[in-house]
């Protein structure tokens, strides 16, 4: 398995995508700032020239976040798929190839994620007035982000694996990350103990971690983390089940 | 046991479609092996049953005499190249190689140059894997197949999309790695002739069976030409064939006919022979035996029953 995970480390690396999208991620963090940073200074009465009013856009595109995690992910699932009928047959397990595919693309994902928290808060910091509680905030809030964006990223993983066309992906991402919750309360809002079932939906989550870091209420939530696991423990089920199972030739 | 390859009621359905029916096959150590079949009589399916890409209905697979989670090792021990070989459009064989070279723990880096040189295609070192000609693709799959030194080689229609020249570089090559290298080797055609002058031994499949299984030394002797004679006096023509020819080896077939297998060279005179003595000869033909035809069609009729 570790030299399997060397070699896809080795195709990895040389990707272009990988390197455009984080190219593009961090360009994009930036000129965010400068614009917000130029409009406050030509402008006394600017409202946005914040730090917090600059996380809060971030915070605000889990959604876009989790579309961005598809690019990572398929770096190395994707087409690629099609050359592991030749690991297959050198002796590699299936199941080698999908654990093996999704911890070096999440270990990159994260990576870059942490980079881009850091490059924010630095130019939060360097750029905008010092206001005591924002960046706290903004942490926290990261932090509970990070089990729900971890959810999509392996559910996305799973459906590349089980070879599920992009725009199905998608299409159940997006259903999934922006409307499950109003689903979830239009169905059990008359259910005596389930009404309140919506607040674990993830597009709810989302929406609710925004909210509290704009309100200035922000804490940690374990329901963050009941929910992200779930999904992710469900994808990991299904998926390492039935790609270890599945024909390749 | 000297089988590299052995396997016991192997059988593969898709749906309801039985495309291999219980299969017992086994490779010997040292052989080359062809496992002749038209299209679609099932050659890939053994095949990517042998490398783990399908999982078989029934039956067992033993490599190198090892099966189930003991076949891990026996499979690195094999060189397997099924179907078309897939490779990254956007590296170059060196880069494609180099992945799997790291993948599959070959220590030295010359070998991937060792194996580029062997199939051909180390001056081609700047070309990306997308824009190869089917011919090259098919080389840099053999090329991978030997990356890791195998002692056994499984080869699924290698020799498609080769010109004349690269066919003729793709066989001597093969006798060569058997020869010298000592590898077993497997491999397939939709083409008898392909692999008449590289085999030594001959598996026909039809349908997902195995219908005839023949060394090289019985194919060459079915394949030789024969003379095929219709006389109106079969007695008196042998006895006149066997006064002037002490070795004569010949058949008495039904409706009169009659066919010699030697002498061959010699039927003008044979013709001759049996005119002068009043044999009346109403066909003379010298003939060729069409082995596909005969293996393969033969069982065609069978099927249909
Ligand atoms: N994945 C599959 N699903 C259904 N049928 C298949 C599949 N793969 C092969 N077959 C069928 O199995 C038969 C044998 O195919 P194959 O082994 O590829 O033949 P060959 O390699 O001898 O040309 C064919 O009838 C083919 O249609
Ligand atoms: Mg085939």
């Amino acid at each position: 398995m570790i030299n399997y995970i060397k070699s896809e480390n080795y195709r990895l690396l040389r990707k272009k995508s990988l390197y455009l999208t984080t190219a593009i991620c961090f360009i994009l963090i930036t000129a965010a700032a400068f614009v917000l940073y130029y409009f406050n200074e030509v402008d006394a009465h600017f409202p946005y020239g914040t730090s917090s009013f600059f996380y809060s856009n971030v915070l605000g595109m889990g959604v876009l976040i989790i579309i961005i995690s598809f690019v990572y992910n398929a770096t190395l699932t994707g087409k690629d798929i099609s050359l592991t009928k030749q690991a297959v047959s050198f002796g590699i397990s299936q199941s080698s190839i999908f654990w093996s595919k999704l911890m070096l693309t999440l270990c990159y994902f994260m990576f870059v994620c942490i980079v881009g928290i850091l490059l924010m808060i630095g130019l939060g910091e360097i750029l905008f007035a010092k206001e005591p509680e924002t960046t706290g905030n903004f942490l926290i809030a990261s932090f509970n982000m990070v089990p729900i964006v971890l959810s999509g990223f392996i559910l996305i993983h799973t459906l590349k694996m089980l070879k599920i066309s992009d725009i199905y992906n998608i299409i159940i991402i997006v259903f999934i990350y922006i409307f499950s919750g109003d689903l979830l309360y239009f169905v059990f809002r008359q259910i005596n103990g389930w009404n309140e079932f919506y607040l674990f939906a993830p597009s709810t989550q989302l929406n609710d971690n925004l909210m509290s870091f704009m309100n200035q209420s922000m804490q940690l939530d374990y329901r963050y983390w009941v929910t992200g696991i779930v999904i992710s423990v469900i994808a990991l089920f299904i998926g390492a089940a039935t790609f270890t199972k599945q024909d390749i030739g | 046991m000297s089988a590299v390859i052995q396997t016991y009621t192997l059988t593969k359905k898709f749906k309801q479609d039985e495309v291999i029916k219980p299969l017992n096959f086994s490779v010997e150590k040292g052989e080359i092996c062809a496992l002749i079949g038209k299209n679609g009589a099932g050659k890939s399916t053994i095949f990517k049953m042998l490398s783990g890409q399908l999982t078989p209905t029934t039956g067992e697979i033993y490599l190198f005499g090892k099966s189930g989670k003991d076949m891990v090792q026996a499979k690195r021990r094999m060189g397997f190249m099924i179907e078309t070989p897939v490779f990254f459009p956007d590296f170059t064989a060196i880069h494609n190689l180099e992945y799997f070279r790291i993948q599959r723990g070959v220590a030295e880096k010359k070998r991937i140059n060792e194996v580029l040189e062997i199939v051909g295609l180390a001056n081609q070192k700047k070309k990306k894997f997308g824009e190869y000609s089917m011919g090259m693709k098919q080389r840099l799959g053999i090329a991978l197949s030997l990356l890791s030194s195998p002692d056994c080689l499984v080869l699924d229609e290698p020799i498609n999309g080769l010109d004349a020249e690269g066919i003729m570089e793709i066989r001597r090559l093969l006798i060569q790695l058997n020869q010298e290298k000592k590898i077993t080797i497997l491999i397939s055609s939709h083409i008898l002739t392909e692999l008449q002058l590289v085999a030594t031994r001959f598996v026909f499949i039809k349908n997902g069976v195995i219908v005839e299984d023949v060394s090289k030394q019985l194919l060459d002797e079915k394949s030789r030409k024969q003379i095929h004679l219709k006389v109106d006096d079969t007695g008196k023509t042998a006895q006149l064939l066997e006064r002037a020819y002490e070795d004569i080896q010949y058949k008495s077939l039904p409706d009169q006919i009659i066919t010699i297998q030697n002498h061959i060279e010699e039927a003008g005179e044979i013709n001759r022979l049996l005119i002068k003595n009043d044999v009346f000869v109403m066909e003379f033909r010298v003939e060729a035996l069409n082995l596909e035809e005969y293996f393969l069609g033969l069982v065609e009729g069978a099927g249909e029953k």
